[in-house]
């Protein structure tokens, strides 16, 4: 193999030209390659010594510098442009979706066991309801699905929503056939139904929508991070081009080099107009952030409790009391919602998010239907545990203003409106945030070039002089 | 010109050596495997834990009730439940022709209702002033035990084990145990189901004889949740009183009872060990629910079971 690649390789050092080493030229091609550093060294310390020779080497330095420092610049621009686009189109709408399928799917769940209590044909909006909600959740699903960097933790709780949804549907379905032929097997039905939602589907959601909402605020994070390999580069740069003038003038007494000024002048711009984009989207994607997705991300985490007091009440009237474990999870889940005290929890820290914002008043909207949703849940346990099962049915489930389930609906309206309006102020810091970057990655490798040329142009003007 | 001729071969090498280096192709990608699908169990189904088998004290015979009295003095427990307006009954709501729910209607109904509203009728004048609470098999002694409810009519078994901590009226109605089987099934008892699951409700007196004849017990709260397993595929049988499962063979007619009864269970009302003047008054409805009443209710609910036989009759203990 070695002998007949020895003769082009040198050839192709014939070819390079006269300048080769000259105790390299009868030596074979493999030591000439491992001489060359060390020739070249040489040889640039001859330079060197001499003024041409120096000036030409600051002039080659300073140009690769450019160059280097304009590829990282258009790269870490482009990157950060690419991260900030990506919370907006890709990050949020997942954490979006996973709190969608949460929400469906716990909607679903509460339509059909207040279809079942009712009794008799179920409500034709109650059916409608359970639909809707059921295909909602499918196609935040197929979103969910679509997550290409998913940790093996979210792609584990996207499989298990992905296989167990259909099972639930099948086990509703067949409650609803035992229930219209007045069989007491749909009862058992539904509540295997539940059970399965309850156990398995909503906390794989809930998972979901933790570690989606996670990644998206690590995603912000990353948005937010001071570029401090760019910033280097562009300082190293500007610092050797004023000290390479300040060498000049020392050596020519010319005060000005026009190439030089005009490389300094754009490494300039460059510097500033990169630190002054990246601290202003900074600065907006981190609104966007606490005025934005925080309250988003709380509002959402107060829904998820809400809903699951909600079904958790239904499914108290549904089991007439059989085990208390129904309303210990209403308990724990109102105390996530509004704290021990009735004025703590998630709203809480959602009114604390919201203070001067646009959408303060959704928020103080939700936490008032919470404090109504709450006082009618009492009146309604109360009747129950009166022995009116009845009135406390009608109460639970009926549609009258003055109902629980009212109530819950105007709860649950206004945390959508608190979350909507906290994802819109997200998306307006994001946007605006992205915008400041417009044209920054061209912008860079302009200005590199310019800065390369200049430097180049001005130390041909100098080394002209020595000829 | 050597050049020229060696590089393309050279190049042709490199790329065969690339092609044939790693050798293995390796397998297609499979994005997702799922080698078996999870059958959903109805909520705390299992197997049940060891219980550690204390034999219940010999009580003599454990239909022997006290005998009626239906005075209702000043303070007894009957005056506290007039003066509260309504009875709090410990019913099932799932267990078909029993006590169950009517998803049509919304109301309970069933044979234990129908004792239950004859009590409360004899004791307020109106068979609606009930309050039903749903237990599980196993929440009935308990809730008995808390004062949470004044009687208990679910398909009870008496037992000298239970008469330690509850009271029992007078027997209502004999049940005996039986097996239910998917229509196809051979299995003529519960020794055929041997090695296989079976299933039974939690705090059963039925489900200790399913590991005794050699299956394997699958516990639930609830009877209906049994119809639900054997639908499912995840038991092989159901075990329990015949009158339980006639409401489970009425829903779905592709199973059928099988074999002959291998225990006697008599049915009596629960009361609180302490409400001895409830017991009394609760054995003198059920002495007049005997005269005519019963046979109507049988006649509505358990017609299936055949024609029908006479009430037990009512045994005291003096």
């Amino acid at each position: 193999m070695g002998q007949p690649q020895q003769d082009p390789l040198r050839g192709d050092q014939a070819a390079a030209g006269p300048e080769g080493p000259g105790d390299g030229a009868s030596a074979s091609g493999v030591a000439w390659l491992l001489a060359l550093p060390k020739a070249i060294a040489r040889r640039l310390r001859d330079s060197a010594a001499t003024s041409p020779g120096r000036l030409t080497m600051i002039g080659v330095g300073l140009v690769v510098l450019a160059m280097i420092a304009g590829i990282v610049g258009t790269i870490v621009a482009q990157d950060k442009r690419d991260v900030v686009t990506n919370l907006t189109d890709y990050r949020e709408p997942l954490s979006s979706a996973a709190q969608q399928i949460y929400g469906s799917l716990s909607e679903a769940d509460a339509s059909a066991a207040t279809a079942f209590l009712n009794g008799g044909i179920e409500p034709d909006s109650l059916r409608s309801s359970y639909e809707l909600n059921i295909a909602r959740a499918g196609a935040a699903l197929s979103k969910a699905t679509s997550d290409q960097g998913a940790t093996s933790e979210a792609d584990l709780m996207v499989k298990t929503l992905a296989t167990q949804l259909p099972v639930y549907t099948g086990l509703v379905e067949t409650a609803r056939t035992y229930n219209r032929q007045g069989f007491p097997a749909g009862a058992a039905y539904l509540r295997e139904a539940s059970a399965l939602m309850s156990e398995e589907i909503l906390p794989a959601a809930r998972k979901l929508y933790q570690i989606d909402s996670a990644e998206l605020s690590e995603q912000q994070d990353e948005a937010n991070a001071f570029p401090w390999v760019m910033a280097i580069f562009g300082i190293g740069l500007l610092v050797a081009l004023i000290a390479t003038q300040r060498y000049l003038t020392r050596r020519t007494n010319r005060v000005i080099n026009k190439g030089l000024l005009v490389a300094t002048i754009a490494v300039g711009i460059a510097v500033l107009w990169g630190t002054g984009a990246m601290l202003t989207q900074a600065i907006l994607v981190n609104d966007g952030r606490e005025h934005g997705s925080n309250q988003a991300d709380v509002l959402s985490r107060a829904r998820i409790a809400a809903l699951e007091g909600r079904a958790n009440e239904t499914m108290t009237l549904v089991s007439r009391g059989e085990g208390d474990a129904f309303q210990k999870n209403f308990d724990a889940a109102r105390k996530r919602l509004v704290g021990a005290d009735g004025n703590g929890g998630l709203l809480a820290e959602a009114r604390g998010l919201a203070e001067g914002a646009e959408h303060a008043d959704d928020v103080r909207a939700a936490t008032e239907n919470a404090k109504l949703w709450l006082q009618r849940h009492q009146q309604m346990r109360k009747l129950d545990q009166e022995g009116d099962y009845e009135q406390a049915q009608q109460l639970a489930v009926g549609a009258e203003e003055q109902s629980v389930a009212t109530a819950f609906r105007k709860l649950d309206e206004s945390l959508q409106r608190g979350i909507s309006a906290g994802r819109q102020e997200f998306r307006a810091g994001t946007v605006y945030g992205g915008r400041a970057l417009l044209l920054l990655a061209p912008g860079m490798t302009l200005l590199a070039l310019v800065a390369a040329g200049g430097v180049a142009v001005g130390i041909q003007e100098r080394l002209r002089e020595y000829r | 010109m050597r050049l020229r001729t060696i590089l393309p071969a050279v190049l042709a090498v490199l790329t065969l050596a690339g092609i044939t280096a790693c050798g293995d192709v390796g397998q297609p990608v499979d994005l997702a495997r799922v080698n078996e699908a999870q059958r959903p169990l109805p909520q705390n189904a299992g197997e049940p834990e060891p219980v550690d088998d204390e034999p219940a004290p010999d009580c003599g015979d454990p239909t022997a009730s006290l005998r009626p009295n239906s005075d209702i003095s000043a303070g007894s427990t009957m005056a506290k439940i007039r003066e509260r307006g309504y009875l709090i009954a410990g019913i099932d709501q799932n267990t078909y022709l029993f006590g169950f729910r009517n998803p049509n209607t919304g109301q309970m109904e069933g044979f234990d209702i129908d004792v239950t509203r004859a009590i409360a009728n004899a004791l307020l004048g109106d068979p609606n002033k009930v309050q039903f609470r749903a237990l599980t098999s196993a929440q009935r002694v308990p809730a008995l035990q808390d004062g949470d409810v004044d009687i208990v009519a679910r398909t009870m078994t008496m037992t000298c084990g239970r008469w330690q901590d509850i009271n029992f009226s007078s027997e209502y109605y004999t049940a005996g145990q039986r097996l239910l089987v998917n229509a196809n099934s051979r299995a003529e008892s519960l020794e055929d189901l041997r090695g296989r699951n079976v299933c039974s409700a939690k705090g059963s007196t039925s489900i200790d004889r399913i590991a005794e004849a050699g299956g394997k017990p699958l516990q639930v709260d609830n009877w209906s949740d049994c119809l639900v397993v054997l639908q499912q595929g995840q038991v092989a049988g159901v075990t329990t009183d015949d009158s339980i499962l006639a409401g489970m063979a009425a829903q779905d007619p592709n199973t059928k009872i099988v074999g002959p009864r291998f225990s006697t269970e008599p049915y009596g009302i629960g009361i609180p060990k302490e409400n001895e003047d409830m017991v009394r008054y609760v054995n003198s409805v059920l002495d007049d629910f005997r005269g005519g009443e019963w046979a109507r209710s049988y006649g509505r609910w358990l017609s299936e079971l055949g024609a029908p036989p006479r009430p037990p009759a009512p045994k005291y203990q003096d």
